[in-house]
């Protein structure tokens, strides 16, 4: 090689060409372009005439240029130049072995090509023929050996090839490995990270004792390794580390998810004097769980990637939302939902918008039947893994569907009421076998009511928790891949004392944790790496060294070849092992004084022949280009020339004007599908315009009260309700301070039901079951505090039964509370008019309402909401546009006075609820009174009544 | 070079455009004994019809034949027979065969547009029509104007065609760029049998204009000769004062021979040509 300035000439003699350069220059100066080649017919016209100035065709100046430098690099780049500047301080005589030690670990990682650069640059230095010697620093099992002698290029290609590690170095090791050996060089060159953590002053001192050394080290700029995290519901801050405390940086981190794609972007700020940054992200609950890494943007190597495994998350949870909302603070929900927040991301909604976003665990309370798609949903999503935490109550109790771990008995068992034996039961200790177990049992937890299984050979391996009578009180069973579990009792206090203490919230989230297989205790089994890291950064699957390691040993083993660091697949998912891990990686500051240290240029060759022959190709093609367009070769390329280029011009300038898309504004919303969109968190104002999507029928029921009845496919049945429902308000407006308008018809599926106060159904004969959509909105309905009336006008003589067999062919799927006929003195008989019986036009027929519990009825006040007759009412309040009645009625006009009383004291029980249930002891108030004494006749007769009111 | 058929329909467009043919026919019937009937008495050599004797009828005119046969007398009347025999000839040399940047057809094809759009409206008019040297008879009707447009699309390699045996009206298209004395040789003979006859100059708008600039290699199609031109924009004023000389000196040459001399840009419409061909070919009868 020979050496001029800071360059190295492969092949000298071929600059000697370069003296040529000048001839070729003449030549082509001389050499004019092609002519445009042109026909034209009327050539002859123009024969024997001389052109008046036929200037000499010359070169123009650029293409001559063009050609001359494309000569001049062809030339300098086959003499094989290389740009060594360090070239010129290595002592050109200086024989003997050359030891090149290479720090391959993963701090390496970022400037890995410029450590491989630096060592293959000081192979172009020194002599040729001396051998050479690698020593990588990283450990591995078959390492290469520093005794193995190498020639120059074997070397060149040996380190070329090299890739960094996805584990750190062991210098200690790599010493021993040197000593061991034998090797005596005669200089050594180090490649190194300058990283002091494997003992790096030592080792360098070590080195430079053995020969002379040069290092090249090659710290990470700017972030060196994540080394922790911590993680809220909705929120993940992410601790970035650098090697050294000087100056201000600024760094990005990216969320990804397990493909790769970045779900969001947070920034580092690195103050002055600090080592340590932080980067915060606050991303939506549901949005964090698609996280799989996190990666320092923009930088490759192990240490700046962080896996994120399933251990640490806060867990999904879908709330669904049945009970009214008028009582938030009584409802089930919200002890479930105040025990949970602390730890786990809350989604409330219903079952098809909750199974959409599939969360960790979907928790129901109190629903007796859950709607059959509804039902379809969850078992498909429970099937693929998700946990169904249900609770109990008088629904539950009531009727029971299949989604549940055990079989129900058709009632609850009260404990310790009045006219109960036993006493309210304490909880017994968990089962062996149980996820609960090892969680305390708060003593004063008393359960006063519950569901009771019906006895099977499994109830006991199903029994998750149990009472101190040894009935189950959580109950258990896996379906598919997933989880029922089933609370025997209410999640509020109605039924025991659980609610309040804190073993409640522990074994929510222990049920919680069961909806990924998982339990909370994972100390046991191995876990065998599934993919891993290279050194790079890049997953990929594990390789035949990666060995499977203990559960226990998670947060205590170093990252090694044979525990590499990945994603290791165990008993309770996926773990992470990660290189940064608690890594304190800091500069080395002090170097031995023998030791030469290399600055990055001096460190550096750069062998220019592929770059200077590129060049000349370049050039020439650009030549031929040009004189391809110069003869007319190109056409249209003249044209449009200009254009492109003006269109190039605005693009670039265009680019250079579009401020730089940052990741500051936006976060992640998800949308009805499940999916996630990337939004703006600009003030996003939506002007309001008009009345919106309400129609004029929904203004005006919202705006003056009014009754509504069901529409049916029977146009004289609905004909003859709806006269039956103007009957009653007209009947309303005269006598009592109720005043609504005239009754709407109502389509079940499409109006707005909570609108109406009540709502009247007369069932038409043999008509199809209502759809499902109208059987979600009753339900909604119903649940919201709607009353409901259903009427199958089907009479009867005095003593049959209500013939309810149409209605559950048509009702299916409502979710009907439990059923009574009116008991005496029930508020319904005495709300404006003391009645005793209800009838339409037939007379002497039951009529049902719901089944309300004594005083710890769990809502609505005891108010029933659904009342089922077939007395058929309507007919008897029917009356014509003039107020004239349009059905006869069996008993004549004082039955029909009977029944407007009965739509009277209905529509007021309705409006008013309980109100009036003090009238029940109205007798005993009488009597005591002294007003009871004249007559011995019942007060409740309604002859005896004043005209017009009760009271 | 655009199919006949193509031509023939474009030509019968341009010939519905046109007004129809106007010779003067006193001066075609003086000019012309020939076998086309025009379907009313006059001089002729075909029988026409008997019509009765009138006072002014001279007596030899009286067919005595006729009027032997019964008691009046019958004068014999033969039709009238007037034509002229157009016939035109297409140059078929490769650069008039050519077409410039952006042209829609080839200069002869233009040419042979122009003349097949006159053809048709003769021969609508009972003229008989034909090309020059092509070996057929000139006739008139339907078939005329398919012969025709067949054949002076076959004149490639053919020399310039001799003068045809009887008199006819020639209609000579070409792009005249050969030096005028040798069109002056070739149409001597033709002028000597036909005393009427019309150059047809057609060009294409590149040959008028001449327009490049810088270094050029100029080539003639049909010809080895090449020119390269250092800076042709030199050249464009000698080149248009060439062309603009060529073309007064064809004129002087038709006026020399009494022909009509008519010249056509492909680049213009060519109704614009048709009309003007028509023109020169009607001014003969007016001649008279």
């Amino acid at each position: 090689m020979t050496v001029l300035g800071p360059f190295l000439f492969g092949a000298p003699l071929a600059l000697f060409a370069l003296l040529s350069l000048p001839v070729i220059w003449w030549v082509l100066r001389a050499t004019p372009p092609a002519p445009k080649d042109v026909e034209l017919p009327s050539l002859r016209l123009l024969e024997g005439v001389e052109p008046k100035e036929e200037t000499p065709a010359r070169t123009p100046w650029w293409v001559w240029l063009i050609r001359t430098l494309a000569a001049a690099a062809a030339i300098i780049g086959l003499s094989q130049p290389v740009y060594a500047p360090g070239a010129r301080n290595e002592a050109p005589d200086a024989g003997g072995a050359l030891l090149v030690v290479v720090d391959n670990g993963w701090p390496s990682a970022p400037r890995w090509s410029e450590l491989v650069d630096a060592a293959t640059a000081t192979l172009d230095t020194g002599g040729r023929d001396a051998a050479t010697h690698l020593l990588l620093t990283a450990p591995q099992t078959l390492n290469t050996d520093p005794a193995m002698r190498l020639s120059r290029a074997d070397m060149g290609k040996r380190l070329s090839s090299l890739r960094p590690q996805s584990w750190s170095t062991d210098r200690t090791e790599a010493l021993e490995r040197l000593k061991d050996s034998g090797l005596k060089p005669a200089r050594i060159f180090w490649a190194s990270d300058g990283i002091e953590d494997e003992g790096g002053r030592a080792f360098a001192a070590a080195l430079s004792s053995m020969a002379p050394l040069s290092v090249f080290a090659a710290p990470p700029k700017g972030p060196a390794a994540i080394t922790g995290i911590t993680s809220q519901t909705d929120s993940v801050s992410v601790t970035l580390r650098r090697v050294q405390p000087r100056g201000e940086e600024r760094s990005f981190v990216s969320a990804l998810t397990l493909d790769g794609s970045a779900l969001a972007t947070a920034e580092a700020v690195f103050n002055d004097g600090e080592r340590e940054a932080v980067a915060s992200f606050t991303i939506p609950a549901a949005a964090l769980s698609r996280i799989a890494r996190f990666t320092a943007t923009g930088r490759q190597g192990a240490g700046t990637v962080w896996l994120w495994d399933s251990s640490n998350r806060s867990r999904r949870v879908g709330l669904v939302d049945a009970g009214s909302v008028a009582q938030p603070l009584l409802s089930d929900m919200h002890y479930v939902r105040k025990a949970l927040e602390p730890f786990a991301s809350i989604t409330e909604g219903n079952i098809e918008a909750l199974v959409s976003t599939s969360p960790d665990a979907i928790i129901l309370t109190d629903i007796g039947q859950i709607l059959p798609e509804d039902g379809k949903r969850l078992t498909e999503w429970v099937e693929e893994g998700g946990a169904l935490i249900r609770f109990a109550g008088p629904h539950l109790a009531a009727q029971g569907d299949d989604l549940l771990p055990v079989a129900l008995r058709r009632s609850s068992r009260a404990l310790g009421g009045a006219l109960a034996w036993d006493e309210p039961q304490a909880m017994a200790p968990f089962p062996a076998n149980s996820p609960f177990d090892g969680l305390s049992i708060p003593p004063d937890v008393r359960i006063k009511q519950q569901v009771l299984a019906k006895p099977a050979p499994d109830l006991a391996r199903k029994t998750w928790a149990r009472l101190a009578d040894g009935s189950p009180l959580v109950t258990a069973d896996s379906r598919g891949s997933g989880t029922l579990i089933l609370f025997h009792i209410t999640a509020g206090p109605d039924w025991s004392d659980l609610p309040y203490s804190g073993t409640f919230e522990q074994m929510l989230r222990r049920s919680i944790a069961a909806g990924r297989g998982e339990s909370v205790s994972d100390t046991e089994g191995a876990y065998s790496p599934q993919l891993v890291l290279d050194g790079y950064g890049r997953l990929a699957a594990a390789g035949a060294n990666a060995a499977p390691l203990k559960a226990a040993d998670f947060g205590t083993v170093k990252p090694s070849e044979a525990h590499p660091p990945g994603l290791y697949q165990g008993p309770s998912g996926t773990r992470a092992l990660n290189a940064g891990a608690g890594a304190r990686p800091s500069l080395i500051e002090s170097w031995p004084l023998a030791a030469r240290l290399l600055g990055d240029a001096e460190a550096r060759s750069l062998r220019l022949a592929g770059p200077l022959l590129s060049l000349a190709a370049i050039l020439l093609a650009l030549d031929l280009f040009i004189a391809l367009l110069v003869a007319g070769h190109l056409p249209g390329l003249g044209r449009r020339a200009k254009g492109a280029a003006a269109l190039l011009l605005v693009c670039a300038l265009g680019f250079s004007l579009t401020p730089p898309a940052d990741a500051q504004s936006y976060r992640y919303q998800q949308m009805p599908d499940g999916s996630y969109r990337r939004v703006s968190t600009a003030p996003n104002v939506v002007p309001i315009t008009g009345p919106g999507r309400a129609t004029q029928k929904e203004i005006d029921a919202a705006l003056v009260m009014r009754f509504g009845y069901v529409e049916t496919g029977d146009r004289a049945l609905n004909e003859r309700t709806r006269a039956g429902l103007s009957g009653i308000s007209s009947v309303l407006n005269l006598r009592t301070s109720v005043e609504p308008d005239e009754p709407d018809g109502l389509n079940l599926e499409t109006d707005a039901l909570e609108l109406y106060p009540l709502i009247y159904f007369s069932t038409p004969e043999g008509a199809p079951p209502l759809s499902a959509t109208a059987i979600a909105k009753l339900n909604a309905y119903l649940r919201s505090g709607g009353a409901l009336v259903i009427d199958t006008r089907a009479g009867g003589t005095v003593g049959t039964d209500t013939d309810v067999a149409p209605l559950e062919g048509l009702l299916e799927g409502l979710d009907a509370p439990p059923l009574q006929p009116v008991p005496t003195n029930h508020v319904l008989a005495r709300s404006f008019y003391l009645l005793d019986d209800f009838p339409g036009r037939f007379a002497n027929r039951r009529l049902w309402i719901e089944k309300t519990g004594g005083p710890n009825a769990p809502r609505g006040d005891g108010v029933s909401r659904l009342f089922i007759g077939d007395a058929d009412w309507i007919s008897a309040w029917a009356v014509d546009g003039r107020g004239r009645d349009l059905y006869s009625v069996d008993g004549g006009p004082t039955q029909r006075e009977m029944a407007r009383r009965f739509g009277v004291n209905l529509v007021m029980y309705v409006l008013t609820g309980n109100y009036k249930d003090d009238q029940v002891h109205l007798p005993a108030l009488l009597e005591r009174l002294g007003n009871g004494d004249e007559d011995e006749a019942d007060p409740r007769l309604p002859e005896r009544l004043p005209e017009g009111g009760p009271q | 070079m655009t199919p006949s058929s193509d031509l023939r329909a474009e030509a019968e467009a341009l010939a519905r455009q046109l007004p129809n043919l106007n010779f003067k026919a006193e001066a075609s019937e003086a000019a012309h004994i020939g076998s086309a009937g025009r379907r009313r008495a006059g001089t002729g050599e075909q029988f026409w019809q008997y019509r009765r004797y009138a006072q002014e009828d001279a007596a030899d005119r009286v067919d005595w034949r006729r009027s032997a046969k019964g008691h009046e007398l019958f004068v014999r009347e033969t039709e009238l027979e007037t034509a002229r025999t157009v016939l035109f000839w297409c140059d078929p040399h490769a650069g008039f065969n050519w077409k410039g940047d952006g042209d829609i057809r080839t200069k002869a094809d233009e040419a042979r547009l122009l003349m097949l759009t006159l053809g048709i409206m003769m021969s609508k008019d009972g003229e008989r029509i034909g090309a020059l040297g092509a070996g057929r008879t000139p006739s008139f009707g339907k078939r005329a104007v398919d012969r025709l447009a067949e054949d002076i699309s076959n004149g490639a390699g053919r020399p310039f065609p001799p003068p045809p045996r009887t008199s006819a009206t020639l209609v000579i298209a070409s792009d005249f760029y050969d030096p005028i004395p040798e069109w002056q040789a070739r149409l001597k003979p033709l002028a000597a049998k036909c005393p009427e006859g019309v150059l047809l100059a057609v060009a294409a708008p590149i040959e008028e204009n001449f327009p490049f600039s810088g270094r050029v290699k100029l080539h003639r199609p049909g010809a080895d000769t090449d020119r390269i031109l250092g800076r042709a924009e030199t050249m464009r004023e000698d080149y248009q004062r060439k062309f603009a000389a060529q073309r007064e000196a064809l004129l002087a040459l038709a006026t020399q021979i009494g022909w009509r001399f008519v010249s056509h840009t492909t680049g213009k419409p060519s109704l614009h040509g048709a009309a003007r061909l028509k023109l020169a070919v009607e001014s003969f009868g007016a001649r008279g």
